[in-house]
C-alpha cells in the first residue's frame, strides 16, 4: 500500500469514531425525553408506585442520567454492551441475533439486487437510447420511489395470498434449514430489491456510458482487442467504481430501512429491536442497537471509500475528497 | 458546471426569466413530465374537491355492512367498520398532499439556511455543523423520525416538523456544495468589499443564484416526503385515525388481508404508488430540464 | 348416592353459618348451579361436598367432559413474545403467563367458569368475618429440583409479593388486602393469611387469578429464567429469550405426569403469523387470537376455537368536570353507542354488551335485572338539551395504538357526532398514553375523554376500586361519589352471595346513572387449537394449563 493511503484511512477512521460517539450522546439525551421509565415499562401502568420505585432501584435505572451514561460508556470501552432492563441479562446476545437476522435479510436482498441491477444497467448502456434503455430507466425510477410497505402488500397479495407460493411471515419455524429460511426471506427481501434496483441500474448505466466513450476504451478498440475483453477489462472495471460506492452506501440504508419490512413481515431484526427498546425504555438495548446500525453504516461507507481508493489511485492524492 | 456565467451579465433578472421560459417550454415537451404532472394534478383535485363529490361520507361507519366486496353500491367495497373504500381513497389524497409539501417546505428552508451558513463561513462552523449532520445521516431517516415521534407523540404539526428536520441535512449538503462554487466568484467578493453584512450576502447575493439546485432538491424531497410520511402513517406515527389516509388504511386492514379482503388495501396501495411515481417523474424531468 | 347425601347432611351439622347459608341459597333457587360452585369454592366448600349437594338436589355432577387425549407427543404452542424477562414476581405481560403456568402452580386454580379448584392448597376456610383465611397445603409436592414444598415456601412466595421492596407486580392487587407479614406459617402444611380488611373473595387473590402468585422455593433469588424451578407439570428444557422455550413432562408431578411428552413454545411478535401457522399445521395451539383478523380460522374444520367468557374490557372515561361535568351529558354519550352492532361488526358476536359498570355478565354476583342501556339518539339529544349543551362541544378523545382501540375511537367520533359533539382523536403509542401513570404525567389519567384497556380478573374488585373510588389511583374520570365508595366497601366485605348480589345491583344502578365510565363490551377470550388437540384448559387471563392436553 502506498504511503498516502495510511494517513487517509486513519483520518477517516478517527472521524467515524467521532461520529459514533456523538451519535451515542445524541441518542442518550434523546432517551431522556421518552415518556415513562424502565420499571414502569416492565410492571405496566397498573403497578403500585412503590413497586416501580423498588424495581427501578434494583435495575439501577434510578441513578442520575449522566452516571448511567458514564458507566455504560465505561463498559463499552471494555467490550461490555451493558445489561438490558427488560430482559435483565446482557444486551450483546440480543444485538447479535438481531444483527444476524438483519444481515441474512440484507444478504438475500443484495444477492438478488446486485446482479440484477448491474445487469440491467450494463444492458441499458449498451443499448443506450433504444426502447430497452428507456424501459429500464423508467422502471428503475418508478420502482425506486415506491415505499416498501406498498410493494410488500402487492407482493404479499400475489405470492402469499393469491398464489400461495411463498410464506407470508419472515419468521421461520425454529430449527429450519437454510433452504426453508431462504424461502421465508425471499418475500421480505423483494420490496428492498425493488427500492434498490433503480439506484444500482442507474449508477451502472451512467458509469458504463462514461467508460464506453472514454479514451482508453477507444484506444483498446483501436488496438484491435476483442470486444469482450474490452468490455470486461476496461469498461466494466471503470464503470463499476461509482456503483460499488452506491451499493456500500445502500447497505447501511438497507439495514435500518428494514424497519418497515421487519414490521410487515414480523421479522426480529435490528430495526424492530431498536423500536421495541425505545418503547420499553430499555436504555442499553436502545443505545447498542442504534450504535450497531450507525457503526454498520459508518463501516460500509468506510469500506466503500477504501475500495474506491484502491481501484482509483487518482483519489489517493485526495483532490476530490 | 461550465455554464456559470449568466451571473456576470448586467441584468441577471432578465436572463433568469428567459431561462425559466426555456425550461417550461422544454418541460411541456417531455412526456414523462406530462404524465407525472397529470397524476399529481388528479390527486390534487381529489385532495381539494373529493369531499364534495364522493358517493359516501368517508367517515360514516356501517357496522352491519363490514368488509363487503366491491359492488355497484360500493365500487371499492367497504372496510372493517363498513366505511366506503372508494370515498376514503379519493379523500385520502388530502392528508398526504397537505403534510408532505409542508414538511418539504420546512426541510428545504431549514436545509438551505444551514447550507448557506456552513458553505459561506466554512472553517470550524462548517466542521462542527458538518459533523452533526453526518451523525444524523448515519442513521436511517425513518428510525430517527420514529424515535422522535415515539417521544413526542404523533400529531400533524409534529410530523411536519420532524420529517422536515430529518430532511434538512440532505438539503443542507446540496446547498452547501452550491454555495462553495459561488462564494469565490467575483460578485460575492465585490459585495464583501462594499461592506455588506454576511446575512445580506447570503440571502440577497448568493441565494438567487443557487435557486435551481434548491428547486430540484425540493422536488426530489417532496417525493421522499410522501414516501416517508406514508411509511410513518403505515407504522402508526403519521396521519391519525379516523382521517382517510392511504398508509393508515393499509395498516388498519393489513390484519384482515389473509382472510381474502384484498379490496381494503389494494386501492390504497395503488393510490400511494401512483402519487409517488407521478411526483418523481415530474421531479426527474424538472431536474433534467434545469440541467440542460 | 344416599350415602353421599347423608355425608352432606352430616357435614352441614359441623359447617359454619356462612357455609350453610350458601347451600341454603342454592337449594332455595337463589343461586344457580354455576354461581353455587363459584361461591362454594370461594368459601372453601370441597368438591365432594358440593357434588353431594348437587346430587341431593338432582343435578348432574361437575366436570367438563372432553375426549381423553393419548399420552405422548409434542404440543407446539404459539404465543406473543414476552416483553421482558419471565420473572414471576414482576411479570405483567401476557407473554410470560403461559410459561409460568407450565412450570409453576398456584394455591388454587381459577377455572374458566370462575370456580376455584384446589391446586397446591387442598382446602381453605375463612374466619367468621372473612378477615383471616386458613389454607391447608397438599402434602408431598416436589419442586423440579427435588425439594419438597412446605408452608415456608408458600409464606415466602406470597410475602415476597406483598413486600413493597421487591418491585412486585402483585403489590397493587394486594393493596388494602394483604400486607407484608400478613402471611404466616401455622404448621408445615397450614398457612394463615391475616388480611388488612375483611374480604369475601380473598382466595382469588392467591389463585391463578393473581398470575404472579406461583409458589417458588423460599430461597428464590429472582433468577427464574435460569431453571424455571416450580412445582408445575412441565420442566424447562431450553429457553431462548425472544425466540421460544421447550418444556418436558415432569414425571413427579403431584397430579400424575402430563399426557404430552413435550411442549414447544414459539414466540411471535404479532397475531397474523400465528393464525397462519395454525392454519398451516405448524402449530397446535395459539394462546390468544383476537376476533379482528381471525376470520379465516372461524369456519375452518382443521381448527377449533376455544371461547372463554371473560370480563376483559375497554373503559371509556369522561372526566367529571368541564364539558362532561353534567351527568346528563355523560349519559347522552353512552346512549349514542350501538353496542349490539359493535359486537357483531367488530367481534363477530364474540363479546357481551357492557352496561356501563364493571359487572360483566360472567360475574355471578352481577344483578342481571338492571336494564341494559341501548342506543337512543332522541333521548340523548333531550339529555344534551336539558344539560344546556344542545349546541354540542368539541373534545379530544385520547387512546392508544392497540388492537381495536383506534377503531372504537373512530366509531365514538361518529356516534357522538350524532348529538353534536365534535370529537378529535389522539392516538398514541402505548407507553406515551400511560406515561408515568401518575396524574399530571399521564395522558391516561389526565385526558378528559379516553379509552383504556383492562384485562380479565376473577372478581370485579379491582375494577370497582382503582378506576372509580374517590381515592382510586387509576381514576381517570375523577369520579368522586361517597355513596359509591360506601357501596363498594360493603360489596368487598360481603361474604354472603345474596348480600354481594344486592350490593352489586345498587352499584350497577348508581354507575348507570352517573356514567363516569362507559363499559361498551366485555370480549371473549379466544384460543385456537388444532382439531386434533384436546384437553386444553385456559383461563381468560391468558394462562394455559396443558397437564391434561393430548392428541386424539
Amino acid at each position: 500500500m502506498s504511503g498516502a493511503l495510511g494517513p487517509f484511512l486513519l483520518k477517516r477512521l478517527a472521524l467515524s469514531l467521532l461520529t459514533l460517539w456523538l451519535l451515542s450522546v445524541v441518542v442518550f439525551f434523546g432517551c431522556q425525553v421518552l415518556p415513562g421509565d424502565p420499571a414502569r415499562a416492565i410492571l405496566g401502568p397498573l403497578a403500585d408506585p412503590r413497586a416501580v420505585a423498588a424495581l427501578n432501584e434494583k435495575l439501577g435505572s434510578d441513578r442520575p442520567p449522566v452516571e448511567i451514561y458514564l458507566s455504560w460508556m465505561g463498559g463499552l470501552i471494555t467490550g461490555d454492551m451493558g445489561q438490558s432492563y427488560a430482559y435483565r441479562s446482557p444486551v450483546a446476545p440480543f444485538i447479535g441475533s438481531a444483527l444476524v437476522n438483519s444481515l441474512k435479510l440484507a444478504a438475500t436482498v443484495f444477492a438478488i439486487v446486485v446482479p440484477l441491477g448491474i445487469g440491467a444497467g450494463v444492458l441499458a448502456a449498451l443499448r443506450a437510447g433504444r426502447p430497452i434503455d428507456r424501459l429500464i430507466s423508467v422502471a428503475g425510477l418508478s420502482l425506486t420511489v415506491i415505499p416498501e410497505f406498498v410493494s410488500s402488500i402487492a407482493l404479499i397479495l400475489v405470492f402469499a395470498v393469491l398464489l400461495r407460493w411463498l410464506p407470508l411471515s419472515a419468521s421461520w419455524p425454529a430449527g429450519s434449514g437454510p433452504l426453508v429460511q431462504l424461502q421465508h426471506l425471499i418475500l421480505p427481501a423483494l420490496p428492498l430489491v425493488i427500492v434498490l434496483f433503480g439506484y444500482i441500474a442507474r449508477m451502472t448505466r451512467a458509469g458504463m456510458v462514461e467508460a464506453l466513450s472514454a479514451d482508453y476504451t477507444r484506444t483498446a478498440i483501436l488496438k484491435g482487442l476483442p470486444w469482450r475483453t474490452v468490455l470486461s477489462r476496461h469498461v466494466l472495471r471503470n464503470a463499476l467504481l461509482p456503483t460499488i460506492t452506491v451499493i456500500a452506501a445502500q447497505m447501511g440504508y438497507a439495514l435500518g430501512g428494514l424497519v418497515v419490512v421487519e414490521s410487515l413481515f414480523r421479522y426480529q431484526g435490528i430495526g424492530s429491536l431498536v423500536l421495541g427498546a425505545a418503547r420499553a425504555k430499555d436504555f442499553a438495548m436502545l443505545q447498542a442497537g442504534i450504535l450497531t446500525v450507525g457503526a454498520f453504516f459508518v463501516v460500509t461507507t468506510l469500506l466503500a471509500d477504501i475500495v474506491t481508493t484502491l481501484l482509483d489511485p487518482r483519489l489517493r492524492t485526495g483532490g476530490r475528497r | 458546471m461550465s455554464e456559470a456565467l449568466p451571473l456576470t451579465e448586467p441584468a441577471p433578472g432578465l436572463a433568469r426569466e428567459a431561462r425559466t421560459r426555456g425550461v417550461v417550454g422544454r418541460l411541456l415537451r417531455t412526456p414523462s413530465f406530462l404524465i407525472g404532472i397529470t397524476i399529481l394534478l388528479f390527486w390534487a383535485v381529489c385532495a381539494v374537491f373529493a369531499p364534495s363529490f364522493v358517493p359516501y361520507d368517508p367517515y360514516a361507519d356501517d357496522l352491519l355492512n363490514t368488509l363487503q366486496p366491491p359492488s355497484a353500491e360500493h365500487w371499492f367495497g367497504t372496510d372493517q367498520i363498513g366505511r366506503d373504500v372508494f370515498s376514503r381513497v379519493l379523500v385520502g389524497a388530502r392528508a398526504i398532499l397537505t403534510i408532505a409539501p409542508l414538511a418539504t417546505l420546512v426541510g428545504t428552508v431549514a436545509g438551505t439556511a444551514i447550507g448557506l451558513i456552513t458553505g459561506y463561513f466554512g472553517g470550524w462552523v462548517d466542521a462542527i455543523i458538518g459533523r452533526l449532520l453526518e451523525v444524523m445521516l448515519s442513521l436511517p431517516l425513518i428510525i430517527v423520525a420514529l424515535l422522535v415521534l415515539v417521544a413526542l407523540g404523533p400529531s400533524t404539526p409534529t410530523v411536519v416538523v420532524v420529517v422536515g428536520l430529518v430532511f434538512a441535512p440532505l438539503v443542507a449538503r446540496t446547498v452547501r456544495a452550491a454555495v462553495l462554487t459561488e462564494r469565490h466568484l467575483d460578485y460575492v467578493a465585490a459585495a464583501a468589499v462594499r461592506g455588506e453584512s454576511a446575512p445580506y450576502i447570503m440571502s440577497v447575493e448568493i441565494l438567487p443564484n443557487i435557486t435551481p439546485p434548491i428547486i430540484v432538491e425540493g422536488t426530489v424531497r417532496l417525493g421522499y416526503a410522501i414516501f416517508t410520511i406514508a411509511s410513518l402513517s403505515f407504522l402508526g406515527f403519521g396521519v391519525q385515525p379516523p382521517t382517510p389516509d392511504w398508509g393508515l388504511a393499509i395498516a388498519e386492514n393489513y390484519g384482515v388481508l389473509i382472510g381474502g379482503f384484498w379490496w381494503t388495501v389494494v386501492f390504497d396501495t395503488a393510490a400511494t404508488a401512483s402519487l409517488i411515481v407521478g411526483v418523481n417523474l415530474a421531479a426527474e424531468s424538472l431536474q433534467r430540464a434545469l440541467a440542460e | 348416592m344416599s350415602k353421599l347425601i347423608g355425608f352432606v347432611n352430616k357435614w352441614r351439622q359441623g359447617a359454619s353459618e356462612l357455609e350453610n347459608g350458601v347451600v341454603d341459597q342454592f337449594l332455595l333457587g337463589q343461586l344457580d348451579r354455576r354461581a353455587f360452585f363459584r361461591h362454594g369454592s370461594r368459601i372453601g366448600l370441597s368438591a365432594a361436598v358440593m357434588a353431594g349437594v348437587l346430587q341431593g338436589a338432582g343435578f348432574a355432577p361437575i366436570g367438563r367432559a372432553f375426549a381423553q387425549g393419548k399420552s405422548g407427543g409434542t404440543i407446539r404452542v404459539a404465543q406473543i413474545t414476552p416483553s421482558g424477562a419471565i420473572e414471576p414476581v414482576s411479570v405483567a405481560d401476557q407473554g410470560g403467563l403461559l410459561p409460568l403456568a407450565l412450570a409453576g402452580d398456584f394455591l388454587a386454580l381459577d377455572g374458566p367458569d370462575l370456580v376455584l379448584r384446589p391446586m397446591l392448597a387442598t382446602s381453605w376456610k375463612p374466619n367468621e368475618d372473612g378477615s383471616v383465611w386458613t389454607f391447608t397445603l397438599r402434602p408431598g409436592v416436589k419442586f423440579h429440583d427435588g425439594r419438597t414444598m412446605t408452608a415456608d415456601d408458600v409464606v415466602a412466595s406470597i410475602d415476597r409479593l406483598a413486600d413493597p421492596a421487591n418491585g412486585s407486580n402483585a403489590l397493587s392487587a394486594f393493596k388494602g388486602v394483604l400486607s407484608k407479614g400478613g402471611t404466616t406459617k401455622v404448621d408445615d402444611l397450614t398457612v394463615k393469611f391475616t388480611l388488612d380488611a375483611p374480604n369475601g373473595n380473598f382466595p382469588y387473590y392467591v389463585s391463578s387469578d393473581n398470575y404472579n402468585a406461583i409458589i417458588l422455593p423460599a430461597d428464590y433469588k429472582g433468577d427464574f429464567e435460569k431453571n424455571f424451578n416450580g412445582t408445575g407439570p412441565f420442566k424447562i428444557e431450553t429457553y431462548t429469550p425472544k425466540v421460544g422455550a421447550t418444556f418436558v413432562r415432569n414425571p413427579d408431578y403431584w397430579a400424575g405426569p402430563a399426557l404430552a411428552d413435550k411442549v414447544e413454545i414459539s414466540f411471535y411478535a404479532e397475531q397474523q403469523p400465528q393464525v397462519l401457522a395454525v392454519l398451516g399445521g405448524q402449530i397446535d395451539l395459539v394462546q390468544q387470537i383476537v376476533a379482528q383478523g381471525s376470520q379465516s380460522l372461524f369456519d375452518n374444520p382443521a381448527v377449533k376455537i376455544l371461547r372463554l367468557k371473560s370480563n376483559a374490557h375497554r373503559q371509556i372515561h369522561m372526566k367529571n368536570k368541564g364539558a362532561f361535568a353534567d351527568k346528563r351529558v355523560r349519559q347522552a354519550v353512552a346512549l349514542t353507542l350501538d353496542r349490539p352492532a359493535i359486537i357483531k361488526g367488530l367481534f363477530k358476536g364474540m363479546a357481551d354488551p357492557g352496561n356501563d359498570s364493571p359487572f360483566a355478565p360472567v360475574f355471578p354476583s352481577t344483578d342481571t335485572s338492571v336494564p341494559q342501556r341501548v342506543k337512543d339518539i332522541a333521548k340523548a339529544k333531550e339529555l344534551m338539551a336539558a344539560a344546556g349543551a344542545e349546541k354540542g362541544f368539541e373534545v379530544t378523545l385520547t387512546t392508544m395504538q392497540m388492537q381495536e382501540l383506534p377503531t372504537i375511537a373512530s366509531l365514538i367520533r361518529n356516534s357522538a357526532g350524532e348529538i353534536g359533539i365534535k370529537v378529535n382523536l389522539k392516538i398514541e403509542d402505548v407507553g406515551a398514553y400511560y406515561g408515568d401513570a401518575v396524574p399530571g404525567k399521564s395522558d391516561w389519567l389526565d385526558s378528559e375523554f379516553g379509552i383504556t384497556d383492562y384485562g380479565h380478573r376473577g372478581t370485579p374488585n379491582v375494577f370497582l376500586a382503582a378506576p372509580l373510588l374517590s381515592t382510586g389511583t387509576w381514576n381517570s374520570a375523577e369520579f368522586k361519589n361517597p355513596e359509591y365508595d360506601k357501596l363498594v366497601a360493603s360489596y368487598i366485605a360481603a361474604l354472603d352471595p345474596a348480600a354481594q348480589k344486592a350490593q352489586a345491583g345498587a352499584i350497577q344502578r348508581l354507575l348507570l346513572d352517573e356514567t363516569p365510565v362507559i363499559f361498551p363490551y366485555f370480549y371473549d377470550y379466544l384460543t385456537a387449537t388444532s382439531s386434533k388437540l384436546t384437553g386444553v384448559e385456559g383461563t381468560a387471563m391468558g394462562q394455559m394449563f396443558l397437564h391434561k392436553a393430548g392428541f386424539v
